[in-house]
């Protein structure tokens, strides 16, 4: 049995790690871009940033103030018990992010929407979030992303219905113009990972999209031919519309674009955009049924045998 | 593209040789201030409870501040968005007296306008990277804590070559972004022949 000792442990730690130490597919895609260049502003401005993250990571400190929505991606084993059950799990979770927005590894940054009453700790309806996923087995693996503000507020987060005469190509306009209006001026922290949900009802369309942005790794290509090479495509003609780090013209303009699709309606197809900063916040922990815990890179989200039918 | 380490209060004559692209770097007393406050002042017409006079450079910033052993920690920081502030940057510019604003997103036409009078200038991190700039920042004070919380109160600094930060808006007016955006509008063409989109390409109207 997972006991609720190990779940509140495995939770606060989780929420710390993703605020505090961004994922190695992220700072070794970093790497790639510093070594890509002798010298010039970009490659100062990685290393910077990598140096911050590193100190990030020894002083236990938020990569970034703004650590966002806190949302929760549970995957359950169908075989796992767990003490209190799910709703324990979700009681503690909630704890946990309050405790760690006490202890400074998140800011107060959730209020109410119309009055603005900050309760300070990040708690509120909806919030934080939990997504589910059931899968075989007892283990039960958490993954905790902290979704910054930027690139949820300043259009990274869009949506569209397109008509199937407009296909391939209406959605691949629609995601570079997206793309170009919400990284203006820096705006959601470029070279952004920029999650595509292509099908489903606008909220399925959505829910894929932030999920391909929030987890899944640098470099992963979708296992589908078709959709890696759409991937393949817009990645690279999105760094060649120069928009560069933080806006500013140098270096690459995107990370990492990852598409996800569901089936969808005969009328249309519901297209939708989700950009991560370019310091993507997310940390994975298993917990087996044993007690034994596992810290993972790869939130290993998508359950690509689903997609069979 | 140059550099320019500048010193708080800054003077007209340091503003004046700054351009768009220059990198900065700023010294002395400032402070901080995202939406609330400035809705607290200029909406609910409270009066600032200190003098702008000795520090008229203004960080758009919702900081992570700690109280360990009864002083104040800065835990983490990084400039935010200004343009969410348009609406009341032209009055924040003008009777503040900046003559200097550190944010991202740049700001709007009414705030250049506003800048472009009052000798002030806008300038945005190129990184994120909080704590490369915790070592050059010093909380000193801090006002309305009480009245909007942490991370929009007017936090008191003292900077240390706190930077870089490059220029985006100079006190003529230009604008590093709105330039910018005449190159990316040109690639937004090719991009779209090479994906085979048609520069006349319209939706189908759904609704």
């Amino acid at each position: 049995m997972i006991n609720e000792k190990i779940m509140e442990k495995v939770i606060l730690n989780t929420i710390i790690k993703s605020s505090c130490v961004i994922p190695n597919d992220i700072i070794a895609s970093f790497h790639q871009i510093t070594e890509s260049k002798k010298t010039g502003e970009e490659k100062d401005a990685f290393e910077n940033m990598v140096k911050s993250l590193e100190l990030s990571a020894k002083r236990k400190n938020p990569a970034c103030p703004d650590t966002g929505w806190p949302l929760f991606f549970y995957k359950i084993g169908n075989d796992a018990v767990i003490e209190g059950g799910i709703l324990k799990l979700e009681e503690i979770s909630r704890k946990m992010v309050a405790r760690a927005t006490k202890e400074g590894f998140l800011r107060s940054t959730m209020k109410h929407p119309i009055t603005g009453e900050d309760p300070g700790n990040n708690i509120g309806p909806h919030v934080p979030n939990f997504d589910y996923k059931f899968v075989p087995g007892n283990a039960i693996q958490l993954t905790y992303v902290a979704k910054g503000g930027g690139s949820e507020c300043f259009g990274g987060t869009r949506y569209r219905m397109i008509a199937f005469a407009d296909g391939i190509k209406g959605i691949e306009k629609f995601v570079i113009d997206s793309y170009i209006s919400a990284t203006r001026a820096g705006a959601i922290c470029p070279p952004g990972i920029l999650g595509i949900g292509i099908g489903g009802t606008a909220n399925i369309a959505a829910n894929i999209a932030k999920e391909a942005a929030c987890l899944r790794i640098i470099d992963s290509r979708h296992p589908e031919p078709m959709i890696a090479k759409m991937e393949e495509d817009l990645f690279h003609e999105i760094n060649n519309l120069g928009i560069g780090i933080m806006g500013s013209g140098k270096g690459p303009s995107v990370l990492s674009v990852n598409i996800e699709y569901a089936y969808t309606h005969i009328a249309g197809i519901a297209v939708a955009l989700s950009s991560n900063c370019c310091i993507s916040r997310r940390a994975t922990t298993i917990i087996y049924d044993d007690g034994k815990i596992e810290e993972l890179v790869n939130p290993d989200w998508f359950d690509r045998k689903e997609n069979n039918g | 593209m140059a550099k320019y380490n500048l010193k708080i209060p800054l003077q007209d004559r340091d503003i004046e040789k700054v351009r768009i692209g220059d990198l900065v770097y700023f010294s002395g007393k400032a402070f901080t201030c995202r939406s609330r406050l400035q809705r607290y002042i200029f909406d609910e017409k409270h009066s600032l409870p200190f003098s702008t006079e000795n520090k008229n450079l203004l960080i758009h910033v919702g900081p992570i501040v700690r109280k360990i052993d009864n002083q104040w920690k800065l835990i983490s920081f990084m400039p935010t968005s200004s343009i969410r502030f348009e609406k009341w940057g032209p009055r924040s510019v003008k009777e503040w007296g900046l003559k200097a604003i550190v944010g991202k997103t740049t700001m709007g036409e009414g705030t250049i306008k506003s800048m472009k009078k009052n000798k002030c200038i806008h300038a945005s991190p190129l990184c994120v990277s909080p704590n490369l700039w915790l070592d050059s920042i010093n909380i000193r004070n801090v006002y309305l804590y009480k009245e909007l919380g942490s991370i929009e109160a007017a936090w008191q600094l003292e900077l240390n070559n706190l930077g870089p930060f490059i220029v985006d808006i100079d006190c003529q007016g230009n604008n590093y972004f709105d330039n910018l955006d005449i190159i990316v509008e040109k690639n937004r063409k090719k991009v779209y022949g090479n994906l085979r989109i048609p520069e006349n390409f319209k939706y189908t109207k759904l609704y």
